[in-house]
């Protein structure tokens, strides 16, 4: 596997980690969509989420990697180990971050037929694909733009059932895909479709920066990591390992953490002020909010975190409205300050 | 002596040291003498690079399945594609600038994560490389794939290099020895491998490196990037134990100045990045801003620099880092392309809503023609044709699964192919695109602009001609708007509809926008990508009713510029009038045009229009720049 950049050598791009850490607090936001110039290190930021995430419960010998507490067994691998009789035994995983490649086809997505065992046993099998691998993970596209689109329906489809259904070549096969959705794109070599951008939770606009220290940290921190990978992770370690006990400890507090019904209240007149299609944007805005209070320690969820995530949670939810063209950063800032207050 | 091929030979040499932490050269140059010798160089250097070729499908570039050995042998046998191949070393892409999107951005996220996934999946391989991409695209057509010039760190144009260009002894010499086809070349290459994990860029010069890409406009950290990384290898090249002025010189020469935006300031005034675009004011002491000069004026270039920089926190002049970075400013502009307006010209124009495929028409999938795309399942009707590869690499594997009801049929040696095992040829074919000419001929235009806008559209016109474009004239004045020209190829109507285009009248605004926009969507239907050129000071004074009243018709345009919008179309508002008009930039906002002030004052950016076009003749040169 490539070394991927320590997450805490990360410079500057604050609301993109704080999408991130909101993330890996509590997966049920959603997916990040983090859309940029090109070179304002998008990709890197994403391929470091792996250092944040505490590792996973898995049941040994399921492909799907299933989570041995869950009630109901729900893919066919855990049934028929269960048909044995014996407990199932499991072990700790890193959470799967997948990439999935531009080129990739369909069958490596989807899943296919297992051509091993088709041709040497002549055996009808089903061969997981990637987002068999992403279950419980994420999922990571760059250039998510340029995706085909066969791709991005079938993305669409099973990031909203968060099940996989395979029937091709004699196979029908659903497994469970319960994965975060992660983009990362430029928004001048493509748009995205609505449907696909409302599978993201949140969306963070990336830009570089402009203060020329950051831009000589983050090239000193860059030359150094390529010079040498392994040697700069461990240099950084010690604060990866910090940032995940951290997560741990907001994760552990989520559950406590209270959001009145006045806040509920305030996400809804946002929603509303901002004429966002469905109930998804305010449950993001909730979960997020919750998330970020318990990031930072407090029991209570407050306007205040409110207003910290609601430009992620809504920006790429506005309906593009002919008549006016202010950006849509600036429509949520204006919503904001009617509903909060200056 | 000219620096560029002496740079040009430098960055060879860096390259075949460091192929995968240079990521490769984008070389912008015709087919010719130079680039044949920079080639065969490289031949000698790398005896037996690999060739990536034009029309490869994702299959070969990522690797896959091996139909023949899966047959022979029985089990799925995977063969490494063309990018696990290239591991550690140079791949060649001849023609980038024709390489499909598809292919441009595997290449590219290969580069990134130096990684690759086999196409029908399995383990990923290692592919770390560099490409030498080699760009043949003219000043006037679409170059490579921006997500893939940006990834490689080092930019190269050997456009205007004549024959007789030289290179120093010391690179030649060097070349030399690492051509030599004893075991000599390779122990060399190694010590140089060896020196440069010793080398460091100290803290001032890689303050002095991202301070000038800063100037320069480079959005980008992958510019500076590479410029850090390519000064250490230039330094290990020369033998030398630490990096020198020279090599940060000849580094930022092939890194930072080809990626410029803008021309750099001195360093206290960084220009915000919102000025990126913009031309910058000359300075009050020189005449002829510098960009004007054809040819790079080596002698001329450090008076622009000269002014004692100072900035905020360090009064003292002297000081260690601003030197450095007046001197690496002075290297790097010793070569400044010819062309470099033509590059920022070209930088803005992608920043035209639809992006950088604009000027050569969308894609859109065809079954029929164009660069293929990775076959799907599918049956071969409506025109589809069968990928007979696809289908047996499909069916390959499953024959054991097929057999006992082969055999009963009495086939058993046959390959059974199931309809599900069809697989169809896909392409990606760029449509025709169709520049629409919106010209401004009333009152307020014709005293003042006609016969510069009828210049400037004679110069889009021959860019448009040289790319195959059809055009369309539209005229307005008086309370009318009329096509002039109907779409055509015909650059000589378009030029004689462009003279019989009197003045005088109100500003019919809206007639005009509105009649644009039906021309645009009517092409669209026809499969033509449309885009606008609007010529106009905004001051719409009649309304669709043809009566007057500023206010009606102003917002007029304005509900049109946002249908235009909500269409998706492209287009360019060139305003006319004699300072840029805040009406003028609205409506383009509104538009989402890329809007372009025709400025009478300073003929700098007509200039670079001119520039952009360069074979286009003196006697407009001089009419435009009035």
């Amino acid at each position: 596997m490539a070394i991927p950049f320590p997450f805490s050598a990360i410079v500057g791009q604050d609301e993109m980690k704080l999408a991130i850490q909101i993330v890996a607090i509590d997966p049920k936001v959603g997916g990040i969509l983090a859309l940029g110039d090109r070179g304002t290190g998008k990709s890197t930021a994403v391929r470091a989420l792996a250092d944040l995430l505490p590792p996973l419960q898995v049941v040994v010998g399921c492909r799907y990697g299933c989570d041995p507490a869950s009630s109901g067994a729900t893919c066919s691998d855990c049934t028929s180990l269960k048909a044995t009789g014996k407990r199932p035994k499991t072990e700790t995983r890193p959470v799967p971050v997948v990439d999935l490649p531009l080129g990739a086809s369909e069958d490596r997505v989807v899943g296919a037929l297992d051509l091993e065992k088709a041709l040497s046993q002549g055996v009808k099998a089903f061969s997981p694909g990637l987002l068999a691998q992403a279950n419980r993970g994420f999922l990571y596209i760059d250039e998510v733009n340029l995706l085909e689109d066969h791709l991005v329906d079938l993305l669409i489809d099973v990031a909203a059932s968060g099940e996989n259904v395979v029937e091709r070549e004699g196979l029908s096969v659903r497994h469970p895909a319960r994965f975060v959705l992660v983009g990362s794109g430029n928004p001048e070599e493509g748009e995205l479709r609505p449907q696909l951008l409302d599978r993201f939770g949140l969306s963070v606009e990336v830009r570089t920066p402009q203060d020329i220290d950051q831009r000589i940290a983050v090239i000193k921190r860059r030359d150094a990591f390529e010079r040498d990978p392994q040697g700069f992770r461990d240099e950084w370690a010690t604060q990866n390992e910090g940032l995940r006990e951290h997560i741990l400890k907001a994760r552990k507090l989520l559950d406590k953490v209270k959001v009145g019904d006045d806040l509920l209240r305030l996400c809804a007149q946002l929603c509303q002020a901002l004429g966002t299609d469905g109930l998804r944007a305010e449950l993001t805005l909730m979960r997020a909010c919750r998330s970020l209070a318990a990031m930072q320690g407090h029991k209570a969820a407050t306007p205040a975190h409110l207003r910290t995530v609601a430009p992620m949670a809504l920006r790429h939810r506005l309906r593009r409205n002919p008549l006016d063209d202010t950006g849509s950063g600036t429509r949520v800032e204006r919503a904001l300050t009617e509903v909060l207050g200056a | 002596m000219n620096l560029a091929w002496d740079d040009a030979l430098w960055a060879l040499a860096a390259l075949h040291i460091d192929p995968v932490g240079l990521r490769g050269i984008w070389l912008r140059s015709p087919h010719g003498p130079v680039r044949d010798e920079w080639l065969t160089l490289l031949q000698h250097l790398r005896p037996g690079v690999r060739r990536l070729p034009n029309n490869i499908d994702s299959e070969r570039l990522l690797g896959g399945l091996d139909l023949s050995a899966t047959l022979n042998t029985g089990r799925p046998v995977t063969q490494a594609g063309l990018l696990a191949q290239s591991d550690q070393s140079l791949l060649l892409a001849p023609m980038a600038e024709r390489m499909a999107n598809e292919a441009a951005a595997i290449l590219a996220q290969v580069l990134d994560s130096g990684r690759v996934t086999p196409h029908g999946g399995g383990d990923t391989q290692d592919a770390r490389l560099g490409l030498i991409a080699l760009d043949e695209a003219l000043e006037d057509e679409p170059a490579m794939a921006e997500t893939l010039q940006e990834r490689l760190g080092i930019w190269l144009d050997l456009r205007h290099l004549g024959r007789q260009a030289q290179a120093s002894d010391e690179v030649l010499g060097l070349i030399g020895v690492l051509c030599s086809p004893d075991e000599e070349a390779d122990e060399e290459r190694q010590n140089i491998i060896r020196r440069l994990r010793t080398l460091r860029l100290n803290d001032e010069q890689i303050q002095a490196i991202t301070q000038m890409s800063q100037a320069m406009g480079i959005a980008s950290l992958r510019g500076p990037l590479a410029c850090v990384r390519l000064a250490c290898v230039l330094a290990a090249l020369r033998e030398s134990d630490e990096v020198q002025d020279q090599d940060l010189g000849r580094a930022a020469r092939l890194c930072l100045t080809p990626r410029a935006t803008q021309m750099p300031a001195p360093p206290e005034q960084e220009a915000p990045p919102e000025q990126a675009q913009e031309p910058l004011e000359p300075q009050p002491e020189t005449p002829e801003p510098p960009q004007d000069e054809p040819a790079p004026p080596d002698n001329e270039q450090p008076s622009d620099t000269e002014q004692p920089p100072d900035s905020p926190d360090s009064p003292e002049e002297d000081t260690p880092p601003q030197n450095m970075g007046e001197l690496l400013l002075e290297a790097a502009l010793a070569s400044l392309p010819p062309d470099v307006l033509a590059q920022l010209a070209q930088s803005s124009k992608t920043q035209i809503r639809g992006g950088g495929q604009s000027r050569s028409g969308d894609v859109r999938q065809s079954r029929s023609r164009g660069s293929p795309l990775p076959p799907r399942p599918g049956l071969p009707r409506q025109g589809a044709r069968l990928h007979v590869l696809a289908t047996l690499g499909h069916a390959a594997p499953r024959q054991k699964l097929r057999t006992p009801l082969a055999s009963s049929q009495g086939a058993a040696n046959r390959l059974a192919i199931r309809a599900e095992d069809f697989h169809i040829h896909r392409f990606a074919e760029r449509t025709q695109t169709c520049l629409i000419f919106a010209i401004d001929a009333s009152g307020s235009a014709a005293l003042h602009r006609l016969a510069e806008a009828k210049g400037a559209v004679e110069l889009l016109l021959a860019q448009s001609y040289a790319r195959r474009d059809q055009v369309c004239v539209v005229g307005f004045r008086g309370t009318q708007a009329e096509v002039l020209l109907p779409p055509t190829k015909s650059l000589v109507r378009a030029k004689r509809s462009l003279a019989g285009l009197l003045g005088g009248g109100g500003t019919p605004l809206p007639h005009a926008m509105k009649l644009a926009l039906e021309l645009a969507l009517q092409q669209r239907r026809l499969g033509v990508t449309p885009s606008l050129v609007m010529l106009c000071d905004g001051r719409a004074n009649v309304s669709l009713q043809g009566s007057g009243g500023r206010a009606q018709a102003f917002q007029e345009s304005l509900s049109l510029a946002n249908a235009w919008r909500s269409q998706g179309l492209q287009s360019i508002w060139i305003d006319t009038s004699a300072r840029p008009e805040p009406q003028a930039e609205q409506l383009a906002q509104a538009m989402g045009a890329h809007y372009v002030p025709l400025p009478q004052a300073n003929s700098q950016r007509m200039a670079q229009v001119v520039q952009a076009a360069p074979r286009h003749s003196e006697p407009d040169r001089a009419k435009l720049s009035n």
